[in-house]
């Protein structure tokens, strides 16, 4: 035994703390299932030494509701019911691929004014699927106040959703041929088909201003916080050719520096009438992912005025046979969602139902990148380059 | 669409485009070898979806094939180019009696999940996967969901549909009722 209080001892001791390295021991740290900036049912398993995390395993199937399954035993008409609840925060997105399939499949046209009415909901369900993405994103690095304008915000626009289809979130609204008559349109004969409700084109003109005010005013208050900028700023960088390899789509591949949407790119929808950006990020880091939706918060708000503007007037249905049989035959329709490429593969025998559906989902995909993300990032990162990733345990589980 | 597609025929001379999909049918002896190199010679790195099918005769869920199969199990990968929107289905049959087949982990990083899944749901063995665990079901869960031969417990409990309860609105005749479903 040593006295450690001997003046004698006293300079060993200090040479001798500087010389051996200390082994500490990782520490495994769970995050989740339920955690407020999980999106859900999400749990981690991270392995951290100090601060740094080194091995994290994401953890899934706690929301998973085996879509797949349940297709095989459903007509087409139901699927659009289950389709709607796999991304909840933008459910009118969901229906599009998977009408847009079976109507090709069945070789049916579908009338204009119809899919000008698809895509201006389709417009409204990524404005406020973004406005959740910016109150949350906020709240998770540490600013409160956005998200009760945010929340604020987006109810506006839910609420015009509401008006047409009469859901806020699961709209059930696209049938096979077109889309149903809509839902606050007041009464009606059975020779006056129920068309958009009274006011629609006039409420819609107020709220995408806003929405375009509101995007400018999250420029202020969320990108120009100093805290904001330091705490996402060259955090979680992710490249491009990366986010290819694994399949990661949408926002944040745009934010690496890929100009790709689908809107553009296929004709699911009719996009090529209208004009709007393609933003697109320089550094692949949170700031970046967080920017580039802001703005397409912006080109989505033009494209409904656009839209409104050109409507074109016809009736809201194609003929379509009583009973829905889809010949025999597949196909793959993918469409640019909120969370990025989403796709339905139909394998259809000619029957009432598919004989097999592959849902392949945006946050699926984009959070396999999680684990490559995450190693060698400082704990007080992760839920910052979480939450960029803006998904949503629906989207992952399926 | 075309140009991609003929440019396609000229490598895979079988590749067939119908409802503006592309699809090749290749050996599962290739499988690695055809996506090394339509990533690389066809510049597709964008890795979609893998998934299968359970082609069989005999099923528990939904509607039989009406022509008859042989049972195999079908494998889907999609890839695409997002530059040029190019995308192209591939597709290989492997036998149900010993389903394995080449992981493509080591060419696109994001198959590890999907492979997972199909792992799990259908008993697909990938070789050389670094991690092939369950992805979404419990440990100890017996069985593969996905399989044409696994019932759908829900629907064994409670036939469907059931009892019709629902009567028709009076106003509403037979002819002219609409077609929205």
């Amino acid at each position: 035994m040593v006295n450690a209080l001997d003046p004698q001892n006293i300079n060993s001791f200090s040479e001798a703390s500087v010389s051996v390295e200390i082994e500490t021991e990782d520490m495994t740290l769970n995050i989740g299932p339920q955690h407020p900036s999980t999106h859900g049912v999400l749990r981690l398993v991270a392995k951290v030494d100090g601060e740094k995390v080194h091995d994290v395993k994401p953890v899934l199937g706690y929301m998973h509701r085996g879509y797949e399954k349940l297709a095989e035993v459903r007509t087409y008409p139901q699927i659009t019911t289950l389709v709607n609840r796999i991304d909840w925060v933008a459910g009118f997105s969901n229906e599009i691929p998977f009408i847009t399939g079976a109507e090709r499949l069945m070789e049916i046209e579908v009338p204009e004014r119809a899919k000008h009415i698809r895509l201006i909901l389709t417009e409204m369900a990524r404005i406020s699927s973004h406005f959740v993405f910016n109150g949350a994103y906020a709240l998770e690095v540490g600013a409160l106040t956005p998200i009760f304008y945010a929340m604020e915000d987006r109810e506006r626009v839910l609420d015009l959703i509401e008006s047409v289809t009469g859901g806020r979130f699961h709209p059930n609204f696209n049938r096979i041929g077109g889309v149903k008559p809509a839902a606050g349109a007041g009464p009606t004969t059975k020779k006056d088909i129920q068309d958009l409700p009274a006011g629609f084109y006039r409420d819609t003109k107020v709220a995408m201003q806003k929405v375009i005010e509101a995007a400018d005013q999250f420029q202020n208050l969320i990108g120009g916080n100093e805290v904001f900028k330091k705490r996402t700023k060259n955090v979680g960088v992710l490249t491009a050719e990366t986010a290819e390899a694994f399949g990661v789509s949408g926002p944040i591949l745009r934010a690496s520096g890929v100009k790709s949407d689908l809107r553009t790119q296929t004709d699911y929808l009719p996009y090529d009438q209208f004009e709007y950006d393609i933003p697109v990020g320089e550094n692949g880091d949170c700031y970046d992912r967080w920017d580039v939706r802001v703005k397409e918060m912006v080109e989505s708000a033009k494209i409904v005025l656009q839209a409104i503007d050109s409507m074109p007037s016809g009736p809201l249905q194609a003929k379509v046979p009583k009973v829905i049989k889809v010949p025999k035959g597949r196909t793959y329709v993918r469409a640019e969602n909120p969370k990025g490429e989403m796709g339905y593969y139909i394998v259809s025998d000619g029957g009432l139902g598919p004989y097999r559906l592959k849902v392949r989902t945006a946050s699926f995909s984009n959070i396999s990148i999680l684990p490559n993300m995450l190693e060698g990032a400082l704990l007080p990162d992760l839920i910052a380059i979480m939450g960029s990733l803006d998904f949503v345990l629906g989207d992952v589980d399926r | 669409m075309e140009e991609f597609f003929n440019k396609i025929k000229e490598t895979f001379t079988d590749a067939t485009l119908e409802f503006e999909t592309v699809t090749i049918k290749v050996d599962s002896t290739e499988w690695i070898e055809t996506h090394q190199n339509l990533r690389d010679q066809f510049n597709l790195k964008f890795f979609s979806w893998l998934s299968a099918i359970d082609w069989d005769n005999e099923v528990s869920v939904g509607e039989a094939p009406k022509e008859s199969v042989s049972p195999s199990f079908e494998i889907i990968t999609c890839l695409s180019d997002l530059a040029n929107t190019n995308l192209i289905i591939v597709s290989t049959n492997i036998v149900k009696s010993d389903p394995k087949i080449k992981s493509l982990v080591e060419i696109y990083a994001g198959a590890n999940w999907h492979e997972r899944e199909a792992f799990e749901m259908f008993g697909i063995n990938f070789e050389n996967h670094p991690n092939l665990e369950k992805l979404y079901l419990p440990d100890g869960y017996e069985g593969n969901p996905m399989l044409k031969s696994f019932e759908l417990i829900s629907r064994e409990v409670k036939p469907w549909p059931g009892e019709v309860d629902v009567e028709g609105m009076p106003e509403e005749s037979e002819s002219d009722k609409s077609e929205d479903g």
